[in-house]
């Protein structure tokens, strides 16, 4: 746990070095593909010590893992408009906006509720993105404006198809999930 | 419950008769199709390459009918997709039915249809390449085209490669249902691997040919977008190349150690690694566009995380193997720092050539390094630099290993022995071999770098002073050619002669055991599901980016040409 603690912070510390950020935040893909989850990743990879240090707190207030990944989903779905990517780049608060709500308020609760999630429940947040992903690609592709002041038409159009290969990717997982059932070959 | 029951009981009989009879007859003779084909590909393919390094050294001038570029395309694509996969399915299907208790009946017919297309497939690629109608060579990189039937010949091809590919699934999920809970048998889980990695590869080749090559050759469109197709072209060639790399590797994780009398290495990193390759290996095949135009600095810059990502399983697959040979040595008491090395069997040629084999792959792949980075890639890229570069990998580390393979796979499905005679054959042809593929690839890889390009007939260039300094050069490439040539028709004479005339007897499928006190390994290896779909998602991330730029931002359409 320690271990994995020390991982999430060094990664932590790596995103927030300011080449590293401008790096990623030069290209709309990345910045959205890349840099957001692995700050989602280096929460979840930090939270497992806050789990065993606060088991009270978390057992209090999340206990079903509902509200937990609820926080989650609210704070992705915030990051996935793309007036909010564009405020992170031109306003500094919005900017550690970022650097705090995803890691801290959506890689914990991530980490916290999974496991508490039934199959049902897991799969329900997978149809969930895929629904949202193959939403926000078309927004992005067929969108005649420039939705972000920062990024020309074409890394829009980039993005929106990024959105949508991932989509198909967790529809090829969906189908995966309900056509092969486990319990026959584990 | 009694219809399970029965199930597994057939199971373990089949079980039980594989170990006792090594193969089934049935599945035997697919394997024995399967090399048969691989090794005459070997002798025709190897025999345009000899009269290629013979033109190439200025020995030998070709007669009017018969044209450089027209052998340079019959030798790639002999070597590199009918030897190679021939020789890669052949062992698989063999590994399949030994460890998984046999093919089951479907999957043997499948394997046969499959047979049957990249065949048919392949006599439709040759007849053009013969009519000088297709030497677009092994790459077939467009606005180059070639006649239609070309690529006609490779949707069959892809097409078989498919239905193999289904039929390893399938005799491996049958498997698995008789197994439950069990790791996949670990040489069947190299071949899943494979065939992932065969379908990911031939996917992107598929839509190239489909959608982009064979309209633009019948006419239907006016222009071909030459960087997307060069880009799908790169990720399946990358990709194939690896495919027969993971396979050389699968038997030096799993093979060696038996036949030098040890165990495998870590069970865990083994799965591990054949993970990691097929996750990371369809994007490397950028670093083949470094010098491309239309492909922005950013997606150059990432390009080398993506192919140097494949560097560390191959990294440890190098500690690995020394880590095995080193255990082994010394159990047999061998002393000191290198003392070791002295107890290997160097006198049995199923060692011997995979072991060369490994030993080039390190500045096989030191040279792959150089070839991934901006700066170098600069001064080897369509060099001599290249050619030496996939004569080290293709050439020496993974054919080299498959003729290891052979001295112990070719007698298993003939039901004979690998004669003290031929083990002396292979040997030779094994020391042959190294020193001809040495001096070739050395050459190619130091004329590259004075500047001689890769790709071109035999030219003095009008005598030009420079380019006069690399006939030497020239002429020692023809010299390994020459010595290639004789060991390719020692390995040739090595595996006609254990495929008929050999002792008739039993020979051993050597896989070798994981060490007694190993630490088990844990289930999530077997997730293929999820691995297959984080391979889509890398896929995703590495190609999106610039396939949209490369279609957005398209140049006009290149219409065909025949440079020839």
């Amino acid at each position: 746990m320690r271990t994995q603690f020390i991982y999430g912070l060094l990664l932590y510390l790596f995103l927030l070095l300011p080449p590293v950020a401008y790096l990623l935040e030069s290209i709309m893909i990345t910045h959205m593909h890349m840099q957001m989850p692995l700050l989602v990743i280096s929460g979840f990879l930090m939270g497992g010590i806050l789990l065993k240090r606060f088991p009270r707190f978390f057992e209090k207030w999340n206990n079903n893992g509902i509200p937990g990944i609820t926080l989650f989903l609210i704070i992705i779905i915030y990051w996935t408009i793309p007036r909010t990517m564009d405020e992170a780049l031109t306003l500094q608060s919005i900017q550690a906006w970022k650097f705090i709500s995803l890691p801290f308020l959506a890689g914990i609760p991530l980490r916290d509720s999974w496991k508490k999630l039934s199959k049902a429940g897991k799969n329900i947040i997978i149809v969930i993105f895929t629904v949202k992903y193959f939403g926000m690609g078309a927004l992005y592709i067929w969108a005649e404006d420039q939705l972000c002041n920062n990024y020309l038409i074409i890394e829009q159009l980039t993005l929106g198809w990024g959105f949508i290969t991932t989509a198909i990717c967790l529809v090829i997982y969906l189908i995966y999930v309900f056509t092969v059932d486990p319990t026959k070959y584990e | 419950m009694g219809a399970v029951a029965e199930k597994r009981n057939s199971t373990a009989f089949r079980d039980s008769a594989n170990k006792a009879l090594g193969l089934n007859p049935q599945d035997a003779n697919i394997s024995k199709a399967y090399l048969l084909v691989g090794f005459i590909a070997l002798l025709l393919g190897g025999l345009m390459g000899v009269i290629q390094g013979l033109n190439r050294a200025g020995v030998l001038e070709l007669p009017t009918w018969l044209n450089y570029y027209q052998i340079l395309t019959a030798h790639g694509l002999l070597l590199v997709v009918v030897m190679s996969s021939f020789i890669t399915i052949g062992y698989f299907y063999a590994g399949f039915s030994h460890t998984l208790g046999g093919l089951l009946p479907k999957v043997r017919k499948m394997a046969w249809i499959g047979f049957g297309l990249k065949i048919f497939g392949f006599v439709l690629v040759v007849i053009p390449v013969l009519m000088n109608e297709a030497s677009v060579m092994y790459t077939f990189y467009p606005p180059m085209a070639a006649h239609p039937m070309f690529y006609f010949g490779l949707v069959f091809i892809v097409l078989g490669v498919w239905m193999l590919a289904a039929g390893a699934f399938v005799n491996v999920a049958n498997w698995r249902k008789n197994n439950k809970g069990q790791h996949l048998p670990i040489l069947a889980f190299f071949g899943t691997g494979v065939f992932v990695l065969l379908v990911g590869a031939t996917a992107i080749v598929a839509v190239e040919v489909i959608f982009m090559i064979i309209p633009w050759t019948l006419g239907w469109v006016d222009g071909i977008n030459v960087m997307v197709s060069r880009t799908l072209f790169w990720a399946f060639g990358h990709t194939a190349v690896n495919i027969w790399y993971l396979t050389a590797v699968s038997a030096w994780y799993v093979i060696i150690p038996k036949i030098i009398g040890g165990t495998r290495f870590n069970d865990y990193l083994t799965r591990v690694v054949v993970i990691a390759l097929v996750i990371m290996n369809i994007t490397g095949g950028f670093h083949h566009q470094i010098i491309d135009p239309g492909i922005s600095l950013s997606i150059k810059y990432m390009h080398v995380f993506m192919s140097l990502a494949i560097g560390f399983p191959s990294l440890m697959t190098a500690y690995a193997m020394f880590r095995v040979f080193e255990r082994t040595g010394r159990r047999k008491g061998g002393k000191g720092a290198l003392g070791w090395l002295r107890k290997l069997p160097w006198g049995d040629v199923r060692f011997l050539a995979p072991f060369i084999a490994m030993a080039a792959f390190i500045p096989a792949g030191a040279g792959g390094i150089v070839q991934s980075t901006n700066q170098l890639n600069q001064v080897a890229h369509n060099t001599m630099w290249v050619v030496g570069h996939f004569h080290l990998t293709l050439g020496m580390t993974v054919v080299m290993t498959f003729f290891g393979i052979s001295y112990w796979l070719v007698p298993l499905v003939f039901k004979r022995v690998l004669t003290p005679a031929m083990n002396k054959v292979g040997v030779i042809q094994t020391i042959l071999w190294t020193i001809g593929m040495t001096i070739m690839a050395f050459s190619m890889h130091a004329v590259g770098l004075f500047g001689s390009p890769r790709r071109t007939s035999f030219t003095t260039y009008g005598d030009f002073s420079s380019t006069l300094g690399w006939d030497p050069y020239m002429a020692a490439i023809g010299v390994g050619a020459v010595m290639l040539a004789i060991a390719g028709v020692l390995q040739i004479y090595a595996v006609f002669n254990m495929m008929f005339f050999a002792p008739k007897g039993k020979t051993e499928f050597p896989i070798a055991d994981v060490e007694p006190d190993e630490a088990p390994t844990p289930y999530f290896t077997e997730r293929w599901g999820v691995w297959v779909v984080l391979m889509l998602i890398v896929v995703a991330m590495a190609y999106v980016p610039p396939l949209i730029d490369m279609i957005v931002n398209a140049p006009p359409g290149s219409p065909p040409f025949k440079t020839w």
